[in-house]
């Protein structure tokens, strides 16, 4: 495809300048902090870092984990949760390959639930109702699904009141523990590189060379001030409420799982 | 400047162990025969391991300690780097469930020498006189066997170890002052300030907390970077790998790594005779010990107690109570999370550097027993992210819009005292490990006074946040720490061990970590945790060789021997208040 | 300039020198009589090497606040080594040894000298170990940057040295009360000496002792400015710039630096630039001190947090020092030259 053809292709799915209700165009670095590179940075880093990123950034595991069938659906849903439409081709952050890397290799995050199988099953058994889901209630394949459709798949998942079709799946696996470690996963893989880190504004690695300005959020030399733009989502998805979003489990939040103190 | 004089920063490519910047491990290793029997066998080289076998070495024993985990080198095996970090932490499997389970791996289980003292936080606030006496005071929960006062030298011993940074003065509990001067804030330490100033409340600015504020002998000051969760490398930070271990090494003690603790071997009249573990290539070994302290934390210490059941204690080696495993602890972590129009960037400085404690004691006018404190948190990009999954429902271009609004968020963490029930255990899984071993299930629910209180906490920290200026607040329901399982007591009967950690049931078996706490408080419990080691070292190296050859049991309590303290602990810092 | 003249009656004018200058003519047009009197005499004092008493005074003064300074700064480093506290007993030696020396000329002369010295040594001693502090920082020098802004204050110790070198030259001046040089003694046992010979004598105590080390002065001012707007560039740096009013002292201290090497080649320079100079640098100094101050209760918290808001909010005594060397620059333009 041409880069002007794809950029018709995915106009649904970029996002909107609200000036000129125009979508924006793909572009390197997305977010407020334009100029600002981590990686420029890496010869601050110390070595041992400076090597994990750059295999992070340079060496994407191969697809071992999942059967092609479920890689070609879960890459789709990947970018659905992390969606990366405004990203030009070349800034693209890879997630599917490194959950794929994950599973494999059988790293856990130290627990599991009582009522969950372990991880890899629960990929399988997610991808398998989010399949029967998408036939029982529109008679396609997910894939062939448009992208909106997709999206509100997805989004009766998240808000722990799945479409009918997978029944007999949800009793085996609690809807909303399969949607946090799929989320989970994604963000993890995302906010882990470096043009993530470009995108917030996070400093990344701090070692030896560690940070002078500590207070009232002032840049380091090295870091760039904030300059907002306003965007609105593409219409093309609806994960971008102007409210939280958890009515559904406001009963039981799910407890969170990163280490904060 | 493009890059540091002289290029970008090399590998360390020498043959040296490094333990943070500065510090080496400058003596060699002695190794112990598996059949060479040693006085003591400690099992875990965590915060309160690493104390034990410094005193134990110190002191004249024979010590080896058995860890999980590798001795870590902090230059060539740690990252700055939140994903990057994961070998830190416990990520063996663990089943959990109950009405609200509890989560482990980076939440609060460290693997490797130093363990969880390797990537906490590192708040430091001692515990109230009042929570050694809960159930006298509030008729809730359980007294301690031993009081505040028995503890406090030891408080005060392990703040210059490690050493504790702090205000000169600190109101809250027994009043006291630190030797080591306060950090300086960050912007989530400055939002905590300015919340609690406005709304009246009183609140600690930069400590306590065991990050050095200035250096001392080969260890740096902290450079402000905020990844001490994800171990310090600068070795600012206190961990046992960086305190205790290294002394204990110097002194004759082994730390032998990746060694995984399978089953304690009980011989003849009721006593233990060493551990079967399995080394880094999966085979078996047996050590054998004239005396064994297990401090394996609340999950695995009440796990390798129940794996080495056997026909005198068919439910688990020194569980004649059925006490062990019950009684696990956690505490409310609620994170806070406010939105400010202001930048906030709160990567920067420790997550820990300042708390409050306003609302630690027990209330008459609250509907619920005990307190909470409300402390600073610096969730990194990732953690912040799942943060956001919960307490926002976020995903998709609703999370990437929240993402990059990062630098605006700040967080506040809850740290409230959820108290000790029966049904809160530690049980074992019919699955089994990579060794063989079966894997621990941890039931955990709350109970009225815990939702209470939380509820209440978090109305108060969302409080203190608009007050610091934020326009907007969320809140994610979380736990933080883990302790009990195994649960020190006057009675044998409801107990597990007595006031100095030795098992009721078994002379020669004991237990120092996490797990035999009573009762938790609002206070971080790592301090807690090596205080008690301390005492606990002090005890046996009163009785001597007592603990190898009868089964006396004498709680005369043992002097304090600060002279014990790693080399360059005294004499350093101000002078101290209280 | 703060100088009582005690001895008001025998404080005799002398004419022939310093009358034209700048600063002369404006302070009397400025000030009532009385107080340009005042000044008159305290001028004469100072030409004259006759201000024992007051610059021991104010050697004892600003150790306070040194003392002050370096017993917090220090705090924010814990006191990790013993050391660290010497710095904060000699601010209390010095002190006393700058009042004690105020009051007695042996103890001018002895303790007050000696304290000097030691803590002038101090400071140098206080130096390498600053830069070993930032040597041993993570990255050591190779990150120059960051490690100096967020290690030991690099010059600090130098400046620290400030009040000690006050005090030293103090124990070498005359007293107030003494004769000025005219009436010293007979004219011709003045004359007996000529200057190579005195040289040959005291190489440079007698030039102190007739207040004739203007060029010596002009040069601590030098290195004094230098340290104090290092810190400040740095210090401001960190803080990334936010006033505008933060830029002055990296203007200034260039100005004041260069106006007192001019002052060490020309006299005219030294009666001109250099009061202007100096002027603007203790100007400056007070009102960073304002704004230094304003920071510390702007910070969270505020009042309610005293201790630890002075601690780590702007350091509200570095403006003042700022001005001390303002305040040395302008004893440098009112002393005569060395012969």
């Amino acid at each position: 495809m041409l880069p002007n053809e794809r950029f018709n292709a995915n106009r649904e799915r970029l996002p909107i300048d609200p000036r000129t209700d125009l979508p924006l165009k793909p572009r390197a670095q997305p977010g407020y902090y334009p100029g600002f590179s981590t990686l420029s940075q890496q010869s601050f880093w110390d070595a041992t870092t400076r090597e994990v990123v750059r295999k992070r950034v340079h060496e994407i595991p191969p697809f071992r984990f999942f059967k092609a069938e479920e890689s070609r659906l879960l890459q789709i849903i990947c970018e659905h949760i992390m969606p990366q439409d405004d990203r030009d081709a070349e800034h693209r952050i890879p997630i599917f390959p490194f959950i794929d890397e994950r599973l494999h290799a059988g790293r856990t995050p130290g627990y599991r639930f009582e009522n969950m199988p372990p991880d890899g099953e629960a990929y399988r058994l997610g991808l398998q109702a989010i399949a029967q889901i998408s036939q029982k209630a529109h008679g396609k394949n997910f894939i062939e699904l448009d992208w909106r459709k997709q999206d509100e798949l997805l989004k009766s998942i998240h808000d722990a009141e799945p479409l009918p079709g997978a029944e007999e799946i949800w009793s085996r696996m609690p809807v909303e523990r399969f949607w946090g470690l799929l989320v989970q996963d994604c963000v993890e893989m995302y906010y882990a590189h470096p043009f993530a880190w470009d995108e917030i504004g996070f400093g990344g690695p701090a070692y030896p060379r560690a940070y002078m300005r500590l207070e009232r959020g002032e840049p380091e030399p090295w870091e760039v001030e904030e300059k907002r733009y306003e965007w609105k989502a593409p219409p093309a998805c609806v994960s971008d409420p102007a409210e939280p979003d958890i009515a559904a489990h406001k009963e039981h939040p799910p407890a969170g799982q990163g280490g904060t103190h | 400047m493009k890059t540091p004089i002289g290029g970008e920063f090399e590998e360390a490519h020498d043959h040296e162990h490094h333990l943070g910047a500065m510090q080496r491990l400058d003596a060699p290793m002695r190794r112990f025969a598996d059949d060479d029997e040693v006085d003591y066998l400690v099992v875990g080289v965590g915060a309160a391991g690493g104390v034990l076998l410094q005193r134990l070495a110190r002191a004249g024993f024979r010590v080896v300690g058995l860890e999980a985990g590798p001795f870590w080198d902090t230059e060539k095996d740690w990252v700055s780097d939140e994903k990057g970090s994961h070998q830190l932490y416990w990520e063996d499997m663990r089943i959990t469930g109950g009405e609200n389970p509890l989560t482990f791996g980076a939440n609060n289980s460290g693997k490797g020498v130093g363990g969880g003292s390797v990537h906490w936080a590192a708040f430091t606030p001692r515990f109230h006189p009042s929570d050694f006496e809960v159930y006298t005071r509030d008729g809730v929960g359980v007294d301690w066997p031993i009081s505040y006062w028995d503890l406090k030298p030891y408080y005060e011993l392990l703040e210059l170890e490690m050493p504790v940074a702090g205000p000169a003065w600190y109101p809250w509990g027994d009043p006291h002052g630190y030797a080591y001067g306060p950090h300086p804030m960050g912007g989530v330490g400055d939002a905590l300030i300015r919340g609690c100033t406005k709304l009246g409340i009183g609140v600690s600015a930069g400590g306590p907390v065991a990050i050095l504020s200035g250096s001392r002998n080969d260890r740096p000051h902290c450079i402000y970077r905020g990844f001490c969760i994800q171990g310090c490398k600068v070795g600012a930070k206190a961990s046992t790998l960086i305190t205790h271990v290294p002394d204990a090494v110097r002194n004759g003690a082994e730390v032998r790594p990746r060694s995984m603790a399978s089953r304690i071997q009980l011989g003849k009249e009721n006593r233990v005779t060493g551990v079967s573990y399995f080394d880094r290539e999966g085979r078996e070994h047996f050590q054998k010990a004239k005396a064994v302290i297990v401090c394996g934390y609340a999950i695995e210490t009440p796990r390798l107690l129940m794996n080495s059941a056997c026909d005198e204690y068919p439910d688990g080696l020194a569980n004649s109570s059925g006490t062990l495993g019950r009684y696990l602890m956690a505490q409310a972590g609620t994170v806070v999370l406010g939105r400010f129009d202001e930048l906030v960037r709160m990567y920067k400085a420790p997550p820990a550097h300042a708390l409050t404690e306003e609302f630690y004691e027990t209330d008459p006018k609250r509907d619920f027993a005990r307190g909470f404190a409300i402390q600073t948190v610096g969730p990194l990009p990732i953690a912040f992210a799942k943060q956001m999954m919960v307490a926002r429902g976020s995903w998709g271009w609703g999370m990437r819009r929240v993402m990059m609004d990062y630098n605006h968020w700040c967080a506040f963490g809850v740290l409230g005292e959820i108290l000790p029930w029966p049904d809160n255990r530690v049980t074992l899984s019919d699955e089994r490990d990579q060794f063989g071993i079966r894997i621990p299930h941890i039931h955990f629910s709350l109970h009225e006074n815990d939702k209470k209180l939380i509820k209440f906490a978090q109305g108060k920290t969302e409080e203190v946040m608009h007050a610091a200026g934020a326009k907007e607040t969320l809140n994610e329901a979380r736990f933080a720490h883990l302790v009990g399982a195994a649960r020190m007591g006057k009675d044998p009967a409801t107990s597990v061990v007595d006031l100095f950690g030795r098992t009721h049931d078994i002379a020669n078996l004991f237990i120092c970590d996490g797990s035999i706490l009573p009762t938790q408080g609002s206070a971080n419990p790592g301090l807690t945790i090596q205080a008690l080691a301390a005492r606990t070292a002090d005890y046996l190296i009163s009785q001597g060789a007592t603990v190898f050859n009868s089964d006396k049991r004498d709680l005369t309590p043992p002097p304090v021997r600060p002279h014990l303290s790693p080399p360059g602990t005294h004499g350093k810092g101000v002078p101290r208040f209280g | 300039m703060k100088l009582t003249a005690t001895n008001g009656a025998r404080g005799k004018r002398r004419t022939q020198n310093g009358r034209g200058s700048w600063p002369d003519r404006f302070l009397e047009k400025l000030l009532p009589s009385r107080a340009a009197r005042e000044i008159e005499i305290a001028e004469a004092h100072i030409r004259d090497g006759r201000f024992q008493r007051s610059l021991s005074l104010l050697a004892g003064a600003s150790s306070v606040l040194a003392g002050a300074e370096v017993a917090y700064e220090h705090y924010r480093g814990s006191y990790g080594q013993r050391i660290m506290y010497t710095p904060v007993a000699l601010g209390g030696a010095m002190t006393i040894a700058g009042i004690w020396g105020a009051f007695s000329k042996r103890a001018a002369r002895t303790v007050l000298r000696w304290t000097s010295a030691v803590t002038l040594l101090d400071g140098l001693i206080g130096f390498c170990f600053h830069l070993r502090g930032i040597q041993r920082k993570p990255g050591g020098w190779r990150l120059p940057l960051v490690n100096i802004i967020m290690g030991p204050p690099i010059f600090a110790p130098l400046l620290f040295g400030v009040s000690a070198y006050l005090g030293l030259i103090a124990s070498f001046l005359r007293r107030e009360e003494s004769p000025p040089i005219g009436l010293r003694a007979p004219k011709g046992l003045v004359l007996a000496l000529t200057s190579a010979e005195i040289a040959a004598h005291h190489p440079w105590t007698v030039g102190l002792r007739e207040g004739r080390f203007q060029k010596h002065l002009a040069l601590a001012t030098m290195v004094g400015t230098f340290c104090s707007g290092a810190e400040a560039l740095y210090s401001h740096y960190k803080n990334n710039f936010r006033y505008l009013a933060q830029w002055t002292p990296i203007i200034i201290a260039p100005l004041l630096m260069g106006a007192a090497a001019a002052a060490i080649c020309n006299k005219k320079a030294a009666r001109t630039w250099l009061p202007a100079m100096s002027a603007l640098a203790i100007i400056d100094g007070g009102v960073g001190f304002f704004y230094h101050a304003r920071g510390v209760l702007r910070r969270p918290g505020g009042m309610k947090k005293p201790l630890y808001n002075l601690i780590y909010g702007p350091p509200v005594f570095a403006p003042l020092l700022f001005a001390a060397c303002g305040t040395v620059g302008l004893l440098a333009s009112l002393m005569r030259r060395e012969r």
